[in-house]
């Protein structure tokens, strides 16, 4: 895995030149910056003020140069017009610097946001079985806008502190070298307190938000829980909860408050002072007449316009220290290995050889923690045959299903559909084959037809008429306002689970696909329905290999084979005729099923 | 998880309706917003007198009239000055940001919790919470900020203005040329920003939603290889967050150097005009100084000030989801109050009672039911039939639309909604857990059961078997909303949390069967516990449970079709030996 600061190299790829010029930008306008006050400060003197004593013979020299007191005397408007232009200029490169580094950024945070997405998409599904998702988004959202802020403001401030700190230093020493000492003696405490303070009160930072992640989490699980709440008539208890996280959130986040009136005012006080220090001392030495009134001008200036950004210095560096945090959070998904491609070159069923046979060869596999999800798998099935598994939660069926549609890569044996070895098929190749239906099947916010159109995206409307109908959706689909146009999800209206599992059917069936598979994706439909349904598969029988998965016996029954899973192994075998009269699993479930007709 | 923002509701400019009731909230705060006010004064006051001590220290400098000493006294006090009002100043915003926004979420909390569940129906719970967090705070964060920059920012510039006039009026009004083409300035610049801001805040919050698809769907699109087309209808929406985004930061790169630029032509005018008076000996060179200190300093407020007004008017979409929340009235409140009935209640009576939602068409017709104490009903029928509502009106989580429902005579409108909803008991079909141990989860169902009475009901619905085999028994962390928990372990908590409650009505929305046989065989049995000697309904999906039940109901198009025992249904061939008939032909067929 890359540092996270190789990441962020990687990232600036192809912004690296724009990105590096806004920084030229932000020191060429630095500099012009500065200039400003000098020209300010030759005109006092030279122009204005009579008192030709203590004027830093680096400003005479200037004068001198421009043609002399006599000449800049009667042409003062040169200087309006050079304090304007060199502002100008200065704003120039303002606008550069800042257009530079947003096109450098926005640039960079789109490829991240894409980059992520991508990565999210072809991450294995062992990644996401330990992630939360929850988690997850945070990190592409608000990880993300971290990092933006970083590149957009950031790098750029602290560039500009330090610059604002620099670029000035050599014109100061030139025209008062005691004067510069004077100007900086603060400086070191103001920056030193800045940064302590920051580091110090990071952890009052992160309780506030930890305080208010707690105050959402409990909202959040009483809107959800809201039926429950009036349930139990729990509205006083919630209300007094909720209350509890409320305060603590508001005294922690006061705390915060009073903190930050600490800092501010105190780093106030200091930056006041050390203007008063530039002031009064200054003044003396004016009085003395060992400084002229143009350079006290020129060093009141100057700090004038170093001191604030020097006194953020703290905050951005705490900002900084979250930036990092962010981007180590981002690497995290990145950096993870993504689903293999194939090893072996030949990686299509081309189309005589598609059948629809599926063997499972001595098939074992193991979750991450060790666990045995499948032990010595074996079976067949031909092609347009149905086989149903059944087992309770847990024994392996739906690894059954992940594995043939890769998933999961599994440890050893093989798995063939019509003689290829699926690990040396493109997984995507495999997927194209197979049609799945899960048991809470997940639909994308757009309109119906859209989803059902995921897996055939030339389907004509007669089409996905007929796979709605085999699927017993159609009427319910045209009960609605919009019909097939109407947008499901959050934006939409909300399908219950029956209708969620009845629509992820028709799409599955309009797909199709050489292998059918239903992971217990009738669970939520009301059994007449389900019996019409199950009749409509029957008619289609021989167009495609079928798996069935279900807890009800009625799903099961017509198979041609049923497989009984329990612990990962295979514990009975049969049609249902030879195991309802088999001592087993199967035939406890046929009388615990049916004693109640 | 998405925060939808929904800021189609806001208008241009301030809608000083909206702030009232919003200012009515920050009413008990009004010492501090006083308090931040007078900061805020003499901070701009400072501000004004600062530069002008520093001329008057050049002058007397150049002049060399001392007294140097005396000027750096009062300097000093003016920092100190400077240095608390500004720790008061931001204290005081912590009293009242803080405070407010404590009232206002404890308000919309209330409020939420009385709201009736028609006004749920049609907002999902992440732009609910919207309201409660972002929502809340941002109106109690701007209100002080806005305040004080006003005062500051007014102060200031007032000051500033007339300290100039009274020391060169003049010179001060050809300076002061520079602040119409500051303030247009500024005023177009934060008009096109609150534009681009709220075009970029709506299409983040779809890259938010694009995300929380692409993770929640990633094994359909596997499923499907749909990775490619995904991944270029997100790009559309990167590209778009692109562009606003980009626009965004333009903008501020382009306003920035004309702020500076104007305001380096006021020192240029102010050391132009004011160096040739100097040079003449009209103007002392302190003010020239001081002319040129101001000139220099009036675009901060101006700055400041736009900010805060583009501040507030982003806040006032806020101000007005959040108001309309707290206006809102719950449609089902008590009535004419009579006394609560007897200690048992003895029957429920359904007369004549219809329903229809706000929008669509009637979902209940005149149903008559009457279930007495110690029976169960069943509700058979298919999806939309109607079953659920009659559940929904029996809890009064709606009231009916015509007719009345009756407890012991009475009419439940008349009686008290907390009376009710604490006689009743319900297990619903997507069992409900939240954050917390086994114990506190069960224990929610009576807050004051001791430990004993806890597991003592666990075990008499079958749930201590499994609870007993976790390390940590009852004191297992269930995770957020239970998600560590099997979906069948989840339904036993939720029964055990029933039995404790021990109500006089209780209601079962049956789960349809996602879990295997034999854990399903367990569920039943705790069920069959929980209902002895209530008053049930029970919205039923399995033929035990149906066969089980006193009465059967056969709901169809919002009718009762049938009603009867098992049997005697059966018998009649209606409707219910149909349905009955459809549900286990495909047995019956292979028994044949």
């Amino acid at each position: 895995m890359i540092s996270k600061y190789q990441l962020i190299w990687q990232l600036m790829h192809g912004q690296r030149l724009r990105y590096g010029a806004a920084v030229a930008a932000l020191v060429l306008g630095s500099c012009f910056l500065y200039l400003v006050p000098l020209v300010s400060s030759v005109v006092l003197d030279v122009i204005i003020s009579d008192n030709g004593s203590g004027t830093s013979p680096f400003i005479l020299r200037t004068v001198e140069s421009i043609g002399g007191r006599d000449f800049a005397r009667a042409n003062l408007w040169i200087a309006v017009a050079l304090i304007f232009g060199l502002t100008a200029f200065a704003g120039l490169f303002t606008y550069l610097r800042g257009r530079w580094a947003a096109e450098a950024t926005e640039r960079i945070i789109r490829g991240l946001r894409d980059r992520l997405y991508d990565q999210l998409q072809h991450l294995p599904c062992s990644y996401y079985d330990r992630a939360e998702t929850g988690d997850l988004i945070q990190r592409c959202t608000s990880d993300v806008e971290t990092v933006r802020q970083f590149l957009l403001n950031q790098v750029v401030e602290i560039g500009r502190a330090a610059l604002m700190l620099l670029v000035p230093l050599p014109l100061m020493y030139a025209i008062d070298p005691r004067m510069t000492g004077v100007s900086l003696i603060l400086i070191p405490p103001i920056v030193g307190f800045s940064v302590v303070f920051f580091r110090k009160v990071r952890h009052r930072f992160e309780e506030v938000d930890k305080a208010e992640g707690r105050l959402t989490s409990t909202l959040q699980e009483n809107l959800t829980g809201i039926r429950v709440v009036r349930a139990f008539a729990r509205q006083e208890y919630e209300i007094r909860k909720f209350g509890a996280r409320n305060g603590n959130h508001r005294d922690l986040d006061y705390r915060l408050y009073r903190l930050l009136a600490t800092f501010w005012s105190t780093s106030d006080f200091l930056c006041m002072a050390q203007i008063a220090l530039v002031v009064f001392t200054g003044g003396v030495w004016l009085a003395s007449g060992s400084l002229s009134v143009g350079s006290f001008f020129f060093f009141l200036s100057v700090v004038n316009m170093f001191i604030w950004p020097v006194r953020m210095m703290g905050r951005i560096l705490t900002e900084l220290g979250k930036a990092t945090v962010a981007i180590g959070r981002i690497q995290e998904i990145l950096g993870h290995e993504r689903e293999s491609t194939p090893i072996v070159a030949n990686t299509t069923i081309t189309p005589p050889d598609q059948r629809g046979e599926i063997v499972f060869d001595r098939v074992t596999f193991s979750h991450r923690d060790g666990t045995c999800a499948l032990q010595d798998v074996s079976f067949r099935v031909a092609p347009g045959s149905t086989l149903a598994l059944l087992g309770p939660s847990g024994s392996g069926k739906s690894t059954v299903v992940n594995l043939l549609l890769r998933l999961y890569d599994h440890a050893k044996g093989s798995i063939q559909i019509d003689g290829h070895n699926i690990a040396n098929l493109d997984r995507k190749a495999v997927r194209r084959r197979i049609s799945v239906v899960m048991q809470e099947p997940f639909l994308y916010s757009k309109s119906v037809r859209a989803n059902l159109m995921l897996g055939h995206p030339t389907a004509t409307h007669e089409e996905i008429a007929t796979a709605s109908a085999s699927a017993c959706v159609h009427d319910t689909i045209m009960e609605f306002e919009g019909g097939y146009e109407t947008v499901v999800g959050e934006r939409g209206i909300t399908l219950s689970g029956g209708q969620r599992q009845r629509v992820a059917l028709a799409r599955a069936l309009l797909k199709e696909p050489l292998i059918l598979v239903l992971d217990d994706a009738l669970s939520a439909v009301d059994s007449e329905t389900e019996s019409l349904i199950l009749a409509a598969l029957k008619s289609r029988r021989g167009r495609h290999t079928t798996i069935v998965i279900a807890h009800r016996l009625s799903t099961l029954m017509h198979a041609d084979e049923i497989l009984v899973f329990d612990r990962g192994r295979i514990i009975q075998r049969g049609t249902h005729n030879s195991l309802k009269e088999e001592a087993g699993l199967y035939a406890r479930i046929w009388k615990m099923q049916t004693e109640n007709i | 998880m998405t925060y939808q923002e929904d800021d189609d509701v806001q208008s241009a400019g301030l809608n000083a309706a909206l702030w009232r009731p919003m200012l009515a909230y920050a009413r008990p705060y009004w010492r501090s917003f006083v308090g931040l006010g007078l900061a805020g004064m003499a901070v701009a006051l400072c501000d004004v007198l600062l530069p002008r001590v520093t001329g008057v220290v050049i002058d007397s400098a150049v002049s060399g009239a001392g007294r140097i000493g005396l000027y750096g006294a009062f300097y000093a006090g003016l920092i100190l000055l400077l240095a608390f009002m500004v720790w008061l100043f931001i204290v005081m915003a912590g009293v009242t940001a803080t405070g407010v926004a404590y009232d206002l979420r404890r308000l919309a909390f209330g409020r939420l919790q009385q709201l009736s569940f028609s006004f749920y129906d049609h907002r999902p719970v992440g732009w609910l919470m919207a309201r409660v967090t972002t929502d809340c705070d941002r109106i109690s964060s701007v209100l002080p900020w806005t305040l004080l920059d006003a005062v500051w920012g007014s102060f200031l510039l007032s000051g500033i203005t007339a300290m100039m006039l009274w020391m060169n009026w003049k010179l001060a009004l050809i300076i002061l040329s520079i602040v119409p083409p500051l303030s247009i300035a500024t005023a177009i610049y934060q008009r096109r920003l609150i534009h681009t801001q709220r075009l970029a805040r709506k299409t983040n919050s779809k890259i938010t939603a694009g995300f929380n698809e692409g993770i929640a769907g990633v094994r359909t699109t596997k499923a499907f290889v749909r990775e490619e087309e995904n991944l270029r209808e997100f790009q559309t929406l990167t590209t778009e967050m692109f562009d606003y985004s980009l626009r965004n930061s333009l903008q501020a790169a382009v306003y920035l150097p004309i702020v500076m630029s104007l305001g380096a032509a006021g020192v240029g005018l102010a050391l132009w005009r004011g160096g040739l008076l100097a040079f003449t000996g009209n103007l002392a060179l302190g003010d020239l100084f001081v002319f040129m200190q101001y000139a220099g300093l009036f675009h901060i407020p101006i700055q400041e000030m736009a900010q805060r007004f583009t501040g507030l008017q982003a806040a006032q979409a806020s101000a007005e989801r959040l108001q309309s929340l707290l206006d809102t009235e719950p449609e089902i409140r008590d009535g004419r109050v009579s006394d609560d009935p007897g200690e048992r209640i003895r029957e429920i009576v359904f007369d004549n009672v219809s329903f229809e939602y706000k929008q669509g068409g009637p979902v209940l017709t005149d149903v008559n039911i009457r279930i007495g104490r110690g029976e169960s009903v069943a509700l058979v029928g298919e999806t939309g039939s109607g079953k659920s509502t009659i559940v929904k009106l029996l809890c009064r989580f709606y009231e009916p639309t015509q007719g009345r429902i009756l407890i012991d005579g009475v009419d439940y409108r008349n009686l008290r909604l907390h009376w009710l909803q604490s006689s009743l008991g319900m297990v619903l079909q997507e069992p409900h857990l939240f954050s917390g141990t086994i114990r506190e989860n069960i224990r929610y169902g009576r807050l004051d059961a001791t430990d004993d009475e806890v597991e003592s009901v666990a075990r008499q619905v079958g749930a201590a078997a499994f609870i007993d085999s976790l390390p940590a028994r009852y004191d297992t962390e269930v995770g957020e909303s239970g998600n560590r928990l099997s979906t069948g372990q989840k339904q036993l908590i939720t029964l055990a949390r029933a039995l404790l409650a021990d109500p006089q009505i209780l209601v079962l929305d049956e789960a349809t069967s996602s879990v295997d046989t034999e854990t399903e065989r367990g569920i039943q049995k705790g069920i069959d516990v929980v209902l002895k000697g209530r008053i049930s309904v029970i919205i039923a999906h399995r033929l035990s449970t149906i066969r089980a039940a006193d009465r059967i109901l056969v709901i169809d198009h919002g009718r009762i079709l049938e009603e009867g025992k098992h049997a005697e249904l059966l018998a009649k061939r209606g409707p219910y030996a149909h349905l009955y008939e459809e549900q286990f032909r495909s047995q019956l067929t292979v028994r044949a």
